[in-house]
């Protein structure tokens, strides 16, 4: 039995240690290193955030989301077919279950508005992803003994670079449904092991091991008969780059069903191919007609692009706040995923009431002048493609060094509304917000917009510059000396964090923070806010 | 009305003992730590051994129908 330490206890300071029960422990003092278990990044306990952060996190974040998640699951389809759902594939059972931790990792060290602002985007992404996967459940052959049902013949599927606003016109009717958001993307985020199967998987028919790991691991889906069935037809897409034409041609062979191939091109600013890209989406409205046999309803399209630009609008006003104050309440992992989950996943009611609760706490925040994440030492612009099996670096980032990502790359891709007045301009502006798209706009669509990471830079007030370098990406590894050579002569702190995107074995996450330690003490010679989270093993962590 | 009271207090002392179990499963990440190391191991075993369809025995049919409209 453990003695009793009498000596450490007449030395507590009992005044300090009530206050730090009550309000928590100040940054700095926290150690948060010290509450993982080896390893498996579990906690010995969670986090105690003070009376009210705590009971916040237990009530409205803990308690709340893993009641909502009953909740949507009986509202979209009900336990029966949830529960075949997740016996039948891995990427469901595997991955879900565990989504609080995916939570707790993206808010870990969060106090005040900060942390239920952030949260409230985790419950808007919780609350589509379930929508999604129990709308394939609904309609999958695979799950009704090889029967095509209703929902089955009301479904559409398509790539997940496919975006979701060129269905809108089919809203209520047809549901349209991403093949891979859920099976391959979603999961990377909240529990990393899944995907790997998946790599695996196509790599063992005679892929090698250097291509895009996002398009091996779409096929991989396909090759281990992982994939629902769940539409009569697949519109795909050659977003982000040639790599996904390439998972294409196995999605057609494995689906074999009709498919309408709709490309954007790569260099995009050319009016030419912007005519032509508005041809492409008018050609596949005339697909979706002669397959559902329902015809396109302009009414349909412009009430959801105008909810969409609803969106955006509120979106503006963050940037504008994030920019200009130090009262931005969302942390840099829930604003980089709810926003390109928003934007590419496009109209759905859960984003507007996120939005307006995250209105409210925004607008409290600017109107008392709350310092939010009052420990910044360095704002930080993330650039390129990241880690989706470590998204939550920045959260680790800002508690470990104080180092506050304010915006990245992604959130600032499709970065307009759409006109609406006529039809004409409504698709040439819808041709232009496919080309944004991740990964093409910024990535592999021309220098001048992978630059725009200097006005971006100046508009958002950062000092600094987290730059991923996504190894098996070709073409940003193409581009990799021009941005070491412009880093230097505008004298630019970045921090290059290489991964292979949802494949944790080729950098691990410790290695990722290894890189950034080794930049902030050697190069900016700064002493860490919390030693706990410097070295850590999280190796075998979801 | 003594019977109401009692009732009320043992349905208050059950409540409140189940909030307290519930904080405590979450303080200590009991949830987590069941996923981990219970139910994660088990489906993957599960997933593992499962029959599956091999896909590449299908034919890749090449004959298909190809859609081009004049839009």
């Amino acid at each position: 039995m453990k003695k009793i330490n009498w000596k450490k206890l007449k030395e507590t300071d009992w005044k300090k240690a009530a206050k730090d029960f009550w309000y928590g422990k100040p940054h700095g003092e926290r150690r948060l290193g010290d509450l993982y278990l080896p390893k498996t990044g579990l906690y010995k306990h969670r986090e105690w955030r003070g009376v009210k952060d705590t009971l916040y996190y237990f009530n409205k974040i803990w308690l709340y989301n893993y009641g909502q998640m009953v909740m949507d699951i009986m509202k979209f389809g009900g336990p029966v077919i949830f529960a075949k759902g997740l016996w039948r594939y891995r990427w469901m059972g595997q991955t879900y279950l565990p989504v609080l931790h995916w939570f707790d990792r993206g808010l870990e060290g969060l106090r005040g508005e900060a942390l239920r602002a952030s949260a409230w985007h985790y419950r808007a992404m919780t609350c589509v992803t379930i929508q999604q996967f129990m709308a394939m459940f609904r309609a999958d052959a695979n799950l009704h003994g090889g029967q095509h049902n209703e929902a089955w013949k009301h479904s559409i599927a398509h790539k997940e670079t496919v975006w979701g606003g060129i269905f809108y016109p089919w809203w209520g009717e047809y549901q349209n449904i991403p093949l891979e958001m859920i099976p391959y993307f979603v999961t990377c985020h909240v529990n990393n092991h899944t995907v790997l199967n998946y790599i695996d998987a196509v790599q063992s028919i005679g892929l090698p091991g250097d291509p895009c790991p996002m398009c091996q691991a779409e096929a991989g889906l396909f090759v281990l008969d992982d994939m629902p069935d769940y539409a009569p037809f697949v519109i795909t897409s050659n977003e982000a780059c040639d790599g996904s034409v390439a998972s294409t041609a196995i999605q057609d062979w494995f689906l074999n069903k009709p498919l309408f191939a709709m490309p954007q091109p790569m260099q995009f600013d050319d009016p030419l191919v912007q005519e032509h890209c508005a041809n492409e989406i008018r050609e596949v409205w005339k697909f979706i007609e002669e397959q559902t046999g329902t015809p396109f309803s302009w009414d349909k399209l412009k009430e959801h692009l105008e909810r969409q630009n609803e969106l955006m609008r509120f979106e503006w006003e963050k940037w504008d706040v994030a920019a200009n104050t130090s009262s931005y309440p969302i942390n840099g992992v829930a604003q980089a995923l709810y926003r390109i989950y928003q934007s590419q996943y496009g109209d759905n009611f859960i984003w507007h009431d996120t939005d307006k609760r995250v209105r409210k706490i925004l607008e409290k925040c600017v109107a008392q002048k709350i310092d939010t994440f009052p420990k910044t030492r360095h704002r930080v612009i993330a650039w390129s493609c990241a880690p989706l099996y470590f998204s939550n670096w920045c959260t680790w980032a800002y508690n470990c060094w104080g180092l506050n990502t304010i915006i990245n790359m992604d959130s600032l891709m499709f970065n307009m509304t759409i006109r609406t007045d006529n039809l004409d301009d409504c698709v040439m502006d819808m041709a232009r917000y496919h080309e944004w798209a991740p990964m093409r706009r910024m990535a592999v669509g021309g220098m001048h917009h992978i630059f725009e990471l200097w006005e971006n830079m100046e508009r958002f007030h950062c000092d600094m510059v987290m730059m991923y370098d996504q190894l098996q990406c070709k073409g940003m590894q193409g581009v990799h000396g021009l941005f070491e050579d412009e880093f230097r002569a505008r004298n630019i702190h970045a921090i290059w964090m290489p991964h292979a995107l949802p494949d944790k074995r080729t950098v691990s996450r410790s290695e990722i923070r290894t890189i950034i330690n080794d930049y902030m003490t050697t190069v900016m010679q700064e002493e860490p806010l919390d030693p706990s989270l410097l070295d850590f093993d999280d190796s075998e962590s979801w | 009305m003594g019977k109401v009271f009692k009732f009320l207090g043992k349905l208050l002392l059950i409540i409140g003992g189940i909030y307290a179990a519930l904080f405590a499963v979450f303080f200590f990440d009991l949830d987590g730590k069941a996923l981990f190391y219970g139910v994660e191991p088990m489906l993957v075993k599960h997933y593992d051994k499962m029959p599956r369809r091999d896909p590449l025995k299908q034919m890749y049919e090449t004959e298909k129908p190809s859609y081009e409209y004049k839009a």
